[in-house]
């Protein structure tokens, strides 16, 4: 959220009327939390956090929430929320202890460049699409800032594949307005070690964005 | 066989089943291709070589633009020229003889992954990435591995990628990683090109301050040659310190052997060769005392006394010749051998035997 902040913060630096920002929901379902509403909003208050809508919703509806409030990008811990969620093609994105040790300067945005071998294991065909206009957006943002000390980074990581679909990759999101910053190709080689120098915020699975062999 | 990387320990259970996973389908990957590219080894293997951007490819002229008119015009330049394949740099030569190499170790050694594994290790914006990667593809390099930081230090990624030597015009970031334990040089490109072997890997190493510490180098610069003689004569029998190429030099002792294990060492596509100011008769005996103390074979020792190492290097045409005085490389260079200085020890105070004085601040 910090990072997130950042971005929106350094866009209005480079254009105070600047139109294409993040904008923060905070969304419950957990009825405890509801009970405690005031306390939950002065929290966010009290780190600074820029929400600017709060839903406290049931389980049943909080799909229907997101929908409405046409969310582009939707982040838990809940596997459940995020299958969920996937299947009605918002983009989701489950987040976990390593993402508490992220930058709060930049937001670091991870793309995957190997191509989607098993259809059936890969992201649904709904969120690919919506994840494919979030990453293009994403990369309009990403133009308003130059090379280097950019709030926003693109970091494009291949595991199993070589230079070849590192390369597509590259192109292929590229074609997407999507300029990526950093690449890795690993090539079978083990990605714990990378991933914990990388430390992006979230991986953004746009789907098919390799080379098909 | 004995690990090529003896710090790394094996990973925990956890991280292993991952590990593999990654390892099983990259391998799936490279075996379904069409094109049958070898498919790299796996890192804790091999023996890892991570080159920079600028040391396989001439980038002289890119890199003008970069520090006259900045990095926006630079990646501009590189994009628009994204299809044109970059020239051979200093590194070339040397990555084509571990290619070689590579070709060979396969033939006697199909399912081994103890292998030269070759990093493209990057400053650059991954944009500038499709241009080098196209230049990889017109060489045909079996280059698969890469990081590309886009302005990040490499230093944590050259360690992720257990880099066994790494190769880099930015002497800063060299000096970075010699002190964090691992091999590594600035590389010069000589001004004359020299033919080069193309079967037979060929590793020049100077002895004090890159394969041994700089000890006996501290002596002779405070008290003197004399001293310097009495001292090794007395210490014969005692190993020098290990320097930073050490570690390089064993892990080819370790390709040599397979070749030697099957008969092939009249015809080792790997020869290292040591080439010393140091003296057969006077000082030279404590050095190939070290080296059998550590177990370490080196194919030709030449003893200089003094003389300079240009001409000789001439004869032995290595793909590199790593030194740690600058002196001594660019008398290398000027004779057309490919240099790599290794920045450590007491080397790097002095100028022609004459110590730097550090800079006024103002």
């Amino acid at each position: 959220l910090q990072a997130l902040q950042k971005v929106n913060e350094r866009l209005l630096e480079e254009n105070p009327a600047e139109s294409l920002l993040f904008d923060v929901i905070l969304i419950t379902t957990d009825s405890q939390q509801q009970q405690q509403s005031s306390r939950v909003i002065s929290s966010t208050r009290h780190y600074g956090l820029e929400v600017s809508r709060f839903c406290f919703s049931s389980e049943e509806d909080f799909i229907e929430s997101l929908q409405k409030n046409n969310v582009k990008l939707f982040l838990t811990t809940d596997t459940n929320e995020v299958t969920q969620a996937s299947q009605t093609g918002v983009v989701s994105v489950l987040l976990d202890q390593q993402t508490a040790v992220c930058s709060s300067e930049q937001l670091r945005v991870m793309f995957c460049g190997d191509a989607v071998i098993r259809p059936d294991t890969g992201p649904m065909p709904l969120t690919r699409q919506a994840a494919q206009s979030f990453s293009t957006q994403l990369g309009e943002m990403r133009q308003k800032f130059g090379m280097f000390d950019s709030p926003l980074s693109f970091i494009l990581v291949t595991s199993h594949g070589g230079r070849e679909s590192c390369r597509g990759a590259l192109q292929m999101l590229r074609s997407r307005g999507v300029s990526v910053d950093e690449a890795y190709c690993l090539a079978g080689a083990p990605r714990g070690p990378m991933l914990s120098l990388l430390q992006p915020h979230f991986l953004l699975r746009d789907g098919y964005s390799g080379l098909e062999e | 066989m004995s690990e090529i990387k003896p710090n790394e320990s094996a990973p925990a259970p956890g991280e292993d089943n991952g590990e593999e996973k990654d390892w099983a389908a990259a391998k799936a990957f490279f075996d379904n291709l069409k094109t049958h590219k070898p498919r790299p080894p796996k890192p804790r293997f091999a023996v890892t070589i991570a080159v920079s951007s600028r040391t396989l490819f001439n980038m002289v002229a890119e890199r003008k633009i970069y520090e006259e008119e900045g990095v926006e015009k630079y990646v501009a330049y590189q994009l628009e020229h994204e299809s044109e394949p970059l020239k051979p740099g200093a590194a070339f030569p040397f990555v084509k003889a571990l290619m070689n190499v590579n070709s060979r170790l396969r033939e006697l050694y199909p399912d081994s992954e103890e292998l030269f594994d070759i990093v493209l290790m990057t400053n650059n914006h991954a944009q500038v990435g499709v241009r080098l990667i196209n230049s990889i593809n017109h060489y045909d390099l079996t280059i698969e591995r890469f990081c590309m930081t886009g302005g990040q230090s490499p230093i944590g990624y050259l360690k992720a990628y257990m880099t066994n030597l790494y190769l880099s015009k930015d002497s800063e970031k060299v000096g970075e990683a010699i002190e964090e334990g691992i091999a590594a040089a600035t590389m010069f490109m000589p001004k004359t090109e020299m033919e080069l072997s193309d079967t037979q890997l060929r590793v020049a190493f100077d002895g004090d301050a890159v394969l041994f510490s700089d000890e006996s180098e501290i002596i002779v610069k405070k008290h003197g040659l004399d001293t310097f003689f009495e001292h090794e004569k007395e210490f014969e029998n005692k190993p020098l310190a290990q320097g930073p190429l050490k570690c390089f030099l064993e892990a080819l002792g370790k390709l040599q052997r397979k070749f030697y294990a099957k008969n092939e060492r009249m015809n080792c596509p790997i020869r290292t060769f040591l080439v010393t100011a140091r003296s057969a008769a006077s000082s030279g005996a404590r050095v190939l005392k070290t080296l059998r103390s550590w177990g370490l074979e080196i194919d030709e020792a030449l003893f200089l006394a003094g003389a300079p190492k240009g001409p000789l290097l001439q004869k032995i045409k290595p793909h590199i010749f790593f030194d740690d005085q600058m002196f001594h490389i660019e008398g290398a260079k000027e004779l057309g051998t490919i240099s790599a200085h290794v920045p450590y020890g007491i080397g790097q105070k002095y100028n022609r035997g004459k110590l730097i004085e550090p800079e006024k601040k103002e």
